[in-house]
């Protein structure tokens, strides 16, 4: 008995001396820590609190970098993003012109091979180039592009640390789609989450209060309906095409709303192993989806083949009451306005000055949910690089001078926010949501934000099975519970690592 | 005398030598030379990514894994196809449209094409304006009928709402019922004015002769063309239903951008199956399963085509 006590007194005082020894090695660690993490309160998130913190705190990209890499180190990194493109505001162009100029400065012996490439090329580009071992060491890829290739062993683990952040840094949200089975692979860059945009005058015209959004999706069922009574155009801009991204995007909120969901993506804990695509509040959501579009007929006849980029005709037209939408819409409709001529310019000028944004629709028990958009930046293994070497702290001087409050809120200018949660503070944030009309909004939908299922296939339920299961229902070709039943039954499949064709 | 010296003339001449392969392979090897680099070129190109789709239809390619860390699993790619009644359905809509897309355009092609043979005023400028479906960009033709058919904002719709022809939009691509049909009458539209240049060049060949004989021996139109005419056009129709076949199996451009096999599944064709589960699923054991079993679908298609293209070559060999 005495040993035994003996033993335990022995092991907790081992136990404390570990304790003791960690805390001082993370205290050593966290001298090359930039330390601003807690300075925004995630808990008071509203676009009150999102307009109060801006610009209250200054950083040094350069100097706090320089604390994890010195600044005259020698190296070299190479890096591919989708940076800025022809159709892109000129003030995209600029901040990135900017950042690798400051880059530059901060780092003058750090050479970069840069390539920028397209939306729809990256992926493809990069899986051929992983084949051939002639990746970049970098790379910043969509939310959910590096699940694949942490999943197939192709990127080296990245966390905040790393790179002297700290979890805090980031939203929760963001950081849970980079991790793949309890190992983070990557750091946010930036991140948003759509909004309900909506027509005033259409909701005027049709009896609705003008200034209020739906406040829930069974309210967007109604809306929907009485616009297409009282004016005969459609009232909600449903998206439901096959193998497009806008389609997940604007019914998984709906989904999430109602209790449902694609696996338990929406869940405190999400295991991605339980099926939720044919519970009863998934089920709840595509009846709604079925009401509005077989049954009230109120949604674009044209919804199974549209993406979203077709509700923006009818809408800077006046003809669409509503739509789920990014950011950056508002000055998609400012600029289709702007090349309007005659009679259309004078009806787009007016749908501009109706446009209004608000939070997309609670389910019935409050429950608000949206899409957590946005880019990670990944490092990929040696092996699989041109010429088969990674310049670690050439590639650490990068991403922490990317992600960096300052950076990371420039290069987000125009359709998206801060990956780092300290951007919200600077000075850029301050001019952003002075400059951008509704961006309070959509920034307020971030702790609201959920990503999409963290594992490879996610891809496949998001873009093909959830798309499939809606056109089953609404084409009528089967029943509500059949096509989810049907989603169900695959997403199961290929969760378990088979799947039909 | 003559007799005579003519035997010794023939006894003189030697036996023809016959000739072996390793000779005649020889006597060509410049032949050979000068088709080296387009042969060389073509297995690169064409004959690496045949043996490897062939290599990866026996292999399960799970999401999760890298391609190099492929598992092999038999036969099983091809009995998860041939099983799946989904394979069925799309198999059965890719033979209703190559079948319906091939015999109308050929038709209207003929029909095109007799009735350009004939002289008369503006012949050329009609020749011209009826080329114009083949000229123009698949790309940018699908998007236009795209839009023509829209089932909201459709031009088609519009235009027959406006003749009071229907009292509301129709609904032509988001149907199921009628997605395929309309999309088969955008592929017709495309392709029927190559028919009607190859017939329109086999009509060429019809010797004017035996048509003012057959009028001359009281033939009316019709018999003029179904016993003079349409007998010489039957290689030229061979090889053209042949090529819009085999154009019509690979279809993917007008399908894919018009409705991305939806809505449901109905305008889903072989090309556009395989496409989804490469590159939407990622699943590329089962995609290159499915490709060869379409590979194999157009060499058989490539057999006839060769044996209708070189059908009078032995029997000119032999004159």
């Amino acid at each position: 008995m005495h040993t035994s006590r003996h033993r335990e007194k022995r092991a907790r005082r081992l136990l404390g001396l570990s304790v003791a020894a960690l805390s001082a090695a993370s205290m050593v660690a966290s001298t090359a820590t930039v330390t601003y993490a807690q300075s925004v309160d995630l808990s008071k998130w509203s676009p009150e609190y999102v307009k109060s913190i801006a610009g209250t705190k200054q950083f040094d990209a350069a100097k706090d970098c320089g604390a994890v890499v010195p600044n005259d180190y020698t190296g070299s990194v190479s890096y591919w993003y989708t940076g800025p493109f022809e159709a892109d505001p000129a003030i995209a162009h600029e901040q990135d012109k900017a950042f690798w100029e400051a880059f530059k400065v901060a780092y003058p012996n750090i050479t970069t091979d840069v390539q920028s490439i397209t939306y729809n090329e990256l992926l493809d580009k990069f899986r051929t180039s992983l084949l051939g071992n002639s990746a970049p060491a970098v790379i910043r890829l969509q939310i959910l592009g590096g699940v694949e290739f942490a999943a197939k062993g192709y990127l080296q683990p990245l966390k905040p640390e790393d790179v002297g952040y700290t979890a805090a840094d980031f939203w929760p949200g963001a950081l849970k789609s980079v991790t793949y089975e309890g190992v983070s692979y990557g750091l946010p860059t930036n991140n948003e989450t759509m909004a309900m945009i909506w027509n005033a005058k259409v909701f005027k015209d049709a009896g609705l209060d003008p200034e209020n959004p739906p406040a829930t999706w069974d309210d967007v069922v109604t809306y929907s309906k009485t616009i297409n009574e009282k004016l005969g155009i459609p009232g909600y801009g449903l998206v439901a095409k096959q193998n497009a991204g806008n389609t997940p995007f604007r019914f998984m909120p709906q989904m999430w709303a109602y209790g449902g969901g694609a696996l338990d993506e929406a869940s405190a804990e999400p295991g991605y192993k339980d099926v939720w695509i044919n519970n009863a509040g998934s089920k709840a959501a595509l009846q709604a989806a079925y009401q509005m579009y077989a049954v009230d007929k109120s949604v674009p006849t044209s919804a199974l083949t549209n993406t979203q980029g077709e509700n923006q005709a009818p809408f800077i037209a006046g003809k669409l009451g509503m739509m789920i939408a990014h950011p950056a819409e508002y000055a998609k409709m400012t600029d289709l306005a702007s090349k309007a001529t005659g009679a259309d310019k004078a009806a787009a000028d007016e749908v501009v000055a109706n446009m209004r944004y608000g939070l997309i629709p609670a389910g019935p028990d409050g429950k608000r949910a949206v899409v957590f958009g946005g880019s990670n930046i990944h490092v990929v293994k040696p092996e699989f690089v041109q010429g088969g070497k990674v310049d670690e702290q050439a590639v650490k001087a990068l991403i922490c001078f990317w992600d960096s409050p300052e950076w990371s809120t420039k290069l987000a200018w125009v359709g998206s926010n801060p990956g780092n949660i300290n951007g919200f503070l600077t000075d850029a944030m301050k001019e952003r949501l002075d400059t951008i009309k509704f961006l309070d909004v959509t920034t307020s939908m971030l702790p609201n934000g959920i990503p999409f299922p963290v594992i490879p296939q996610a891809p496949e339920i998001m873009n093909i099975i959830v798309p499939d299961m809606l056109q089953n229902a609404l084409t009528g070709n089967m029943t509500v519970d059949q096509a989810a039943d049907d989603a169900a039954t695959k997403v199961q499949a290929i969760v378990d690592g088979g799947g039909g064709i | 005398m003559s007799t005579v010296q003519g035997q010794a003339i023939f006894r003189d001449v030697p036996e023809p030598k016959r000739v072996g392969l390793r000779q005649k392979v020889w006597n060509s090897r410049f032949d050979y030379l000068y088709v080296a680099p387009a042969i060389i070129v073509m297995l690169i190109v064409i004959g690496y990514p045949i043996y490897y789709t062939i290599e990866l239809s026996f292999f399960n390619t799970p999401a999760s894994l890298a391609l190099s860390a492929k598992q092999f699993n038999g036969l099983d790619n091809y009995v998860t196809i041939l099983t799946s009644p989904i394979f069925w359905k799309v198999t059965w809509q890719t033979v209703v449209w190559t079948v319906v897309s091939t015999f109308f355009a050929f038709m209207i092609g003929l029909g095109a094409a007799l009735a350009l043979h004939r002289e008369f005023v503006g012949r050329g400028f009609l020749r011209a304006i009826l080329l114009i479906p083949w000229v123009v960009s698949a790309v940018a033709a699908s998007y236009v009928w795209k839009w023509l058919y829209h089932s909201d904002f459709g031009a088609i719709s519009a235009m027959l709402t406006q003749v009071g022809l229907v009292d509301k939009p129709i609904n032509f691509i988001d149907n199921t019922s009628t997605s395929l049909y309309a999309l088969i009458v955008v592929n017709v539209w495309k392709e029927f004015s190559f028919a009607m240049i190859m017939l329109m060049a086999g009509l060429q060949t019809v010797p004017d002769t035996l048509l003012r004989a057959a009028q001359v021996d009281g033939a009316n139109p019709w018999q003029r063309f179904w016993h003079v005419t349409f007998p010489h056009l039957r290689g030229v129709s061979m090889v053209t239903l042949l090529l819009l076949a085999v154009q019509n199996f690979n279809s993917f451009i007008i399908p894919w951008i018009m409705t991305g096999g939806g809505p449901a599944g109905s305008s889903d064709i072989w090309i556009t199956h395989i496409y989804q589960l490469a590159f939407g699923r990622q699943r590329w054991g089962v995609a290159s399963a499915y490709a060869v079993i379409l590979f194999i679908v157009m060499m058989v298609l490539g057999y006839f085509y060769v044996r209708a293209l070189t059908k009078g070559d032995d029997a000119r060999a032999a004159t």
